[in-house]
């Protein structure tokens, strides 16, 4: 039998794919809010069910968990450890990161090939693999169990995450530098006045990154502060919660708690996200 | 509102890559100078150079007598427009123009309540460095803004604005400062056709207004051409030609000049030159092609181009070759072209086409020709047609050195001599030779360099022709013996005839083309290093205490002296040649690089020490007297004074303050 070529509309094959690229889309982002919601809603059940949730609406409805979040537990004092932590290791790590960025991208010195692969295949080396060392490291100065010590070792490693911020660095034509050097610009003025106003996006980008990666970190911190529960920060302690003898009473509770723990960083994104897609760079050369 | 100087300016890249080679040249104030070249022929590295926004490898930059080097970009007092513009996009274009000033600051008078400047204790008014005020930079940027017809966009951001707009700020940026120097590089390049042209007649309009000395980059000759006062022709790092836009089209002094300036390009052909009686012919190669020229042409040109045998580049434009029938009709210059196709431009027609009738006139080949005709042409492909050559502008070029061979100030005067009881014979005058010079009998070419005549009151009589003012030089025509010689000559007034001698050590005679009878050389090279030698002693340094007075203390330290070691024979380098070398070498290898130091034989003296030399002969040149030694391996001109005699073992030691110092792997000259 001869083969019939079926006429093909161009306009209905894009509309039948659009529609399975949206179903398969909306599939995934339905997996993917599925625990967020169940936190949210798990947070206000009074049902004591602890890890064998039976049903996705509980059959009492209550703030009691938030209540015994705050009077009962020690959350707030790591709460405020976390923040601490965090906001610490995100100054400084932006300012190392972007520092060593505007490095890599504008100067030219001997060692600088060498270093960018160095550290880029470093970076790509586990952190815990370290974790051992780190922690004798630190006990012998006397840094464990101090939330120092935490700051120091995620802050260490932060001239590592270059690698993007240089990459948008280098996206800022040369030619402004040089115009700004004419101008009468020495190198920090060009940093300051010509670049980092440009680098907007980058910058946020860090900040965020900054920010959340110790925030949520549990590694490092379980190890450093084992044993005192006054140096815990959030995942540590939330941690103890979903043990085996705690998580009858305990998980609603846990489901509050990280809630909570979850708003500054919905803030944070909410309040940075316009700068975070707005490029500023067009006009500056012949685009 | 400053001149420039540059050099021997080189730029060298870590690799060895020489991207700019020996630049020299003085640029006086208010001129508009063009760098003009192929890519990465070295233009914009030598303006990012004079910017200081690249390092100066090698030379001396000054901008207003004052030596720059080592000079930051914002000390430098220059301005820059940037091909891309380079507008700081985060600020307006108001803030764009004052970013500028608000970097700067400036001197201004200290002044009281009253506004009467304060004086000091010598009745001098007191001077401080301070910021442009709020009032002065807006006045500035106005006044700017208005020249560029910009004043509508200053709350603008550069995004917001077309091409043509962002680079108007982008020149306003650079006049807002009142610089003493404008740079642009490729500014116009980024623009459409029409709006170049536009921007090309306001910068030129803006040169004219400003009073400022203009250094201009580009790669299109056209904007080159119609824009600067001077331009500087680069290719591969090296100047080809610098002059002005008229005497780069008239006299392009070699064939790479020739085919860069002109639309369209020149037409070359090869071929050889015969002198036939009064007349030279021109034979064009893989053509039956052949034009008659007078002899009066080749005045300037080596005889031996002549003979028949010697390929040649022939360059003619292609407005200079006609296919009106009046003017083929009236030339006796005619050669045969088979066209093959045309280009129709509206105004004109580009008529292409071949002299060897079977060439396909497509190619771009030593036989291909273009002719730029006004009217219509109707010949279809493969009609053959007569075209006149205007042998006025006809260019010759060697085809080994592409080097001119028609130059508009000739290196030598090219005769026929002979040589016979010690007495030069040449054009029927007869010259005592000096003792210096000794070489066999017989006939031979004689090389008489343009500046060894010397015209006074005695010597060689001969007739005048004329003057020529050639750039700086004046370039003097006179007849002996009914043959044309040159001369370059000062400003001294010039008569019906004059009298000329000759400087016999600068001529030179050849005989079957190798030297029988040498100049004596400009200078001699030698071998060397610099070195570093460290002694310990005792240095008295000089205190000031708190309250003002002054005193001395003597401290044990090593002491770093740098010494030349030129053959091994070792000076004491002068500290400004010690840093040149360090800052130009680099502080490690300034130490390991081979040197070569170059000295004119009259920087050099005989001495108790130095460099061993044994005598060879003493040249005499009847007014000056010379001692030739061999030194080093090397024969080596030494001046004696009047009476001086020439030991026959001797020291001889250079003037270590006017050596020229070469870098010999990289061939560098640093002094």
């Amino acid at each position: 039998m001869e083969k019939v070529k079926r006429f093909r509309s161009k306009k209905l094959m894009e509309k039948t794919s659009n529609v399975v690229v949206y179903a398969i889309l909306i599939i995934i982002s339905i997996v993917w809010l599925i625990p967020f919601v169940l936190l949210l809603i798990q947070s206000f059940s009074g049902d004591q069910t602890g890890y064998s949730i039976t049903r996705v609406f509980p059959e009492k409805w209550t703030f009691d968990n938030y209540v015994r979040l705050f009077s009962e537990t020690k959350f707030l004092t790591w709460y405020g450890n976390t923040f601490v932590v965090s906001i610490v290791v995100m100054v400084v790590q932006t300012v190392i990161v972007l520092a060593t960025s505007y490095a890599f991208s504008r100067m030219r010195f001997k060692m600088r090939k060498p270093l960018m692969n160095l550290m880029l295949i470093l970076g790509m080396f586990p952190g815990f693999l370290s974790m051992t060392a780190v922690y004798f490291i630190l006990k012998e100065m006397g840094l464990t169990q101090n939330l120092i010590g935490l700051m120091l070792v995620y802050t260490a490693s932060s001239a590592m995450g270059y690698y993007i911020c240089k990459g948008f660095f280098d996206t800022v034509p040369k030619s402004l530098d040089e115009a700004a050097r004419i101008d009468g610009a020495n190198r920090a003025t060009v940093f300051f006045k010509i670049i980092l106003p440009l680098a907007k996006p980058i910058i946020i980008y860090t900040i965020l990154m900054a920010f959340t990666a110790p925030w949520g970190e549990y590694m490092f911190s379980s190890f450093l502060m084992l044993g005192d529960p006054d140096k815990f920060t959030v995942a540590v302690g939330m941690k103890e919660w979903i043990g085996r003898e705690m998580v009858n009473s305990y998980f609603g509770v846990f489901c509050a708690a990280a809630v909570v723990v979850s708003i500054p960083i919905v803030l944070l994104f909410m309040f940075l996200q316009r700068y975070y897609v707005e490029g500023v760079t067009g006009g500056a050369v012949k685009g | 509102m400053a001149n420039l100087s540059l050099k021997h300016i080189y730029k060298v890249y870590p690799n060895g890559t020489k991207a700019v080679n020996d630049f020299n040249m003085d640029i006086a104030d208010k001129e508009f100078i063009v760098f003009v070249g192929p890519s990465g022929c070295g233009k914009s590295t030598t303006l990012r150079m004079i910017a200081g926004l690249e390092d100066i490898s090698a030379g001396e930059l000054t901008i207003g007598d004052v030596v720059v080097n080592d000079m930051e970009p914002k000390d430098r007092d220059i301005a820059m427009v940037f091909q891309n513009y380079a507008l700081y996009p985060h600020m307006t274009v108001y803030e764009n123009m004052t970013f500028g000033l608000k970097m700067r600051k400036i001197q201004d008078v200290k002044k009281d309540k009253n506004g009467d400047p304060v004086l000091d204790e010598n009745g001098e008014p007191v001077t401080y460095m301070r910021h442009y005020t709020r009032e002065e930079m807006h006045e500035r940027v106005l006044a700017a803004a208005d020249t560029l017809g910009i004043t509508e966009y200053l709350g603008r951001k550069p995004k917001e604005m077309s091409g043509g707009q962002r680079q108007r700020v982008s020149l306003g940026r650079a006049i807002v400062r009142e610089p003493k120097v404008m740079l642009l590089d490729e500014p116009l390049s980024n623009l459409d056709a029409k709006l170049r042209t536009q921007m090309r007649a306001e910068i030129a309009k803006l040169h004219a207004r400003l009073n400022t000395t203009f250094i201009y980059v580009t790669h299109d000759q056209i904007e080159a051409m119609t824009m600067g006062t001077r331009i500087v022709v680069m290719k591969e790092g090296f100047v080809q030609q610098i002059d002005t836009p008229k005497n780069l089209y008239n006299y392009p002094g070699n064939k790479f000049v020739a085919g860069f300036i002109g639309t369209p390009q020149m037409n070359f052909f090869e071929g050889t030159l015969k002198k036939v009686g009064d007349n030279v012919e021109i034979n064009f190669a893989y053509s039956d092609a052949k034009v008659v020229v007078p002899f009066a042409y080749f005045y300037k040109t080596r005889p031996s181009y002549l003979n028949g045998n010697v390929p040649v580049y022939i360059g003619l434009r292609a407005e200079d070759i006609s296919i009106d029938e009046e003017t083929v009709r009236a030339s006796n210059a005619v050669v045969k072209v088979r066209v093959s196709h045309k280009e129709e431009l509206g105004n004109e027609t580009l008529l292409y086409g071949d002299i060897n009738m079977e060439g396909d006139g497509y190619v771009e080949s030593s036989t291909r020709v273009i002719i730029k005709c006004n009217e219509d042409v109707d010949y279809s492909d493969g009609d053959v047609i007569d075209a006149a050559l205007d042998l006025e502008h006809i260019h010759l070029f060697d085809k080994e050195t592409e080097v001119t061979i028609i130059p508009r100030v000739p290196e030598y005067n090219y005769l026929d001599c002979e040589i016979a009881d010690g007495k030069l014979r040449f054009l029927g005058e007869e010259l005592e030779l000096p003792s210096a010079i000794e070489c066999e009998d017989g006939e031979g070419e004689l090389l008489i360099p343009t500046d060894a005549f010397i015209l006074g009151d005695e010597g060689i009589e001969a007739k005048a022709i004329g003057v020529e003012v050639i750039a700086d030089t004046r370039l003097l025509c006179f007849e002996i013996g009914g043959r044309r010689l040159f001369a370059i000559v000062g400003e001294e007034q010039i008569g019906d005839t004059v009298k000329v001698k000759l400087d016999m050590k600068k001529i030179s005679v050849l005989r079957d083309g190798s030297p029988i009878v040498d100049p004596m050389p400009k200078f001699v090279r030698f071998d060397g290093k610099l070195e570093k030698v460290k002694t310990k002693g005792d240095v008295e340094i000089v205190k000031t205490k708190k309250d003002g007075s002054q005193y001395t203390v003597t401290k044990h330290k090593t002491i770093i002296n740098f010494v030349l070691d030129i053959e091994g024979a070792k000076y004491v380098a002068p500290d400004n040649i010690a840093l040149k070398l360090i800052t130009t070498l680099g502080v490690s290898k300034a130490f390991e690089k081979e040197l070569l130091f170059e000295s004119t034989p009259y920087d050099l003296n005989l001495a108790e020490q130095g460099i061993s030399a044994q005598l060879v002969r003493v040249a005499d040149y009847g007014s000056e007297r010379f001692g030739v030694y061999a030194c080093a391996g090397k024969e080596v001109y030494v001046d004696l004074k009047e009476g001086q005699d020439a030991p026959v073992n001797a020291f001889i030691a250079p003037t270590v303050e006017k050596l020229g110092i070469i870098q010999k792997d990289m061939d560098i000259r640093i002094i």
